[in-house]
């Protein structure tokens, strides 16, 4: 009844939302709901334990890899120049034929050019890349998909908005209907992929969306999709275009 | 893992007092957790951290369990003149990590 | 004379396969059939406030002092043993979503129509049936409403 009574004034009204039930009249970064000591923990390079990623990021950016013996540096100059590039994934890649994350692209990268022994999806130095990556982007806002991601955008949705697990929840229930509202001691934030990979203080470490999502689908009881599927990727990039326009934080630090 | 950064000016006035904002990498396994099959992780800490300048020790810290993993230590220092400081991180293994960083005086 | 109909259809027992053992029948909004022998409200007390087996404290505040950081998606219990009587408090545990398809809170009999369940609790409800009519049986002892 409340959907078809949105559809209605969505037809009616010269402006409208994309997604009926997406929160793109107030979106608000996690950071927002954090207490002032964790705000000011991200704030500070110097205290943000994620940057120790980074500095590790720095010095892979500039290592000589694989059989090609070539380092990132050999071919995209500078890390500076990845300036925007993280505003812009998941994206998808014609080289690859589908629509990948930045650590995914990161690993093409290794595999193709530096022809190098893959790492594992969360393996540290891609996380320490993509958090190095992220970096050059940070402040710029999360850019709108595009038609190339057409397909994964819906795909995400749908599965964003589908219950499923043992408690029988969709992420849409938590994180459109009911964010703000507290579950147990924690507010429910909107869920905005702004600063990944983040440093999680729950994980003592740095952790990317995909572990992030596995913690959620874990929390209802739902199977977790395999690392790197379709699925996973589809629901990364649902997440960027709902979250369009906010800016980039990352490294961020999140409870 | 053996990572620090080390967050320190490098050129201090007379009579400025300067932090020095320091991060390492480590685990700092409690030895109150277990692991998947029940068993208990055992313990693997930084207990350890000592700073010197110019070979005189300028702050120390003993550190316990309690403080979370890639521990943060920042502190407050007044040089008297241009040199380097070293900073040691003493851990359970009986390893130490040393980093140094040079300030000059202006 | 379809009027009739449905309307003997609407207010007859909706049987319900919840398990492979036992169909509960569903009366109105109450399930007045008990699930399992009689409820304890201690044993149920100890569930409400465990945060891996009722979890009911993530949604619910309730008169419990010495709880803390109690969630408020969901009304507060207190009062919940005044309001209701047992058998509607039970269908409202078992399977709340016969009463709203919307509803936020999990159906804790429930094991049937349930998608991408992880593996160890495919084929499992949340509680099984002796556990709601402990949860039951404490929320029956609720007859003060929040203040």
């Amino acid at each position: 009844m409340k959907r078809l009574a949105v559809l209605i004034a969505c037809l009616s009204g010269p402006v409208c939302a994309q997604d009926s039930k997406s929160v793109s009249f107030d979106k608000r970064s996690t950071f927002d709901l954090m207490k002032p000591e964790t705000q000011a923990m991200q704030r500070d390079d110097a205290s943000n334990p994620a940057m120790l990623w980074v500095q590790e990021g720095r010095a892979l950016w500039q290592a000589k890899a694989g059989s090609t013996d070539k380092a990132c540096q050999d071919c995209h100059g500078d890390v500076a120049s990845m300036k925007g590039v993280a505003t812009r994934y998941p994206a998808y890649s014609a080289a690859q034929q589908k629509v990948v994350t930045l650590g995914q692209q990161i690993q093409f990268c290794r595999a193709q050019e530096q022809k190098a022994e893959p790492w594992t999806a969360e393996a540290r130095p891609v996380l320490a890349l993509s958090a190095l990556v992220g970096l050059q982007s940070r402040g710029l806002p999360l850019a709108k998909t595009g038609p190339a991601e057409a397909r994964a955008v819906a795909e995400g949705r749908a599965l964003f908005t589908e219950r499923r697990g043992q408690m029988n929840l969709s992420c849409a229930q938590c994180h459109d209907d009911h964010a703000g509202q507290s579950l147990g001691g924690a507010i429910i934030p909107q869920g905005h992929p702004t600063g990944y990979p983040i440093y999680r203080l729950e994980w003592q470490d740095l952790g990317s969306l995909e572990r992030r999502l596995r913690n959620c689908l874990n929390g209802v009881r739902s199977e977790p999709w395999p690392s790197g599927s379709s699925e996973n990727v589809a629901v990364q990039t649902y997440l960027r275009e709902r979250a369009a326009g906010l800016p980039i934080e990352t490294p961020a630090i999140r409870p | 893992m053996a990572a620090a950064l080390i967050n320190v000016q490098k050129t201090v006035r007379k009579g400025e007092i300067i932090e020095i904002k320091t991060l390492m990498a480590h685990p700092m396994e409690t030895g109150f957790r277990t692991g998947l099959g029940g068993q208990l992780i055992p313990r693997d800490i930084i207990h350890r951290f000592v700073c010197t300048f110019e070979g005189v020790e300028i702050f120390a810290a003993d550190l316990f369990p309690a403080i979370s993993a890639n521990p943060f230590i920042a502190f407050t220092f007044m040089p008297q003149q241009s040199g380097t400081l070293t900073f040691r991180w003493f851990d359970d293994k009986g390893g130490a990590q040393v980093e140094t960083a040079r300030i000059e005086m202006v | 004379m379809v009027s009739h109909v449905l309307r003997a259809a609407s207010l007859a027992a909706v049987l319900l396969m919840a398990s492979p053992a036992k169909a509960q029948m569903i009366v109105g909004d109450a399930m007045p059939e008990p699930l399992a022998g009689a409820g304890d409200a201690m044993r149920g007390r100890a569930i409400i406030i465990d945060r891996q087996k009722g979890f009911c404290l993530l949604c619910h505040a309730a008169p419990l002092p010495d709880q803390r950081f109690m969630g408020n998606l969901a009304p507060n219990l207190a009062g919940a043993g005044a309001r209701y009587t047992q058998a509607q408090l039970r269908l409202r545990i078992a399977m709340p979503s016969h009463l709203n398809p919307d509803t936020l809170m999990p159906s804790y009999f429930r094991t049937a129509g349930l998608y991408a369940v992880a593996m160890p609790y495919v084929g499992k409800p949340i509680l099984d049936g002796q556990q709601i009519e402990d949860v039951v049986a404490f929320l029956m002892t609720l007859k003060e409403p929040a203040p």
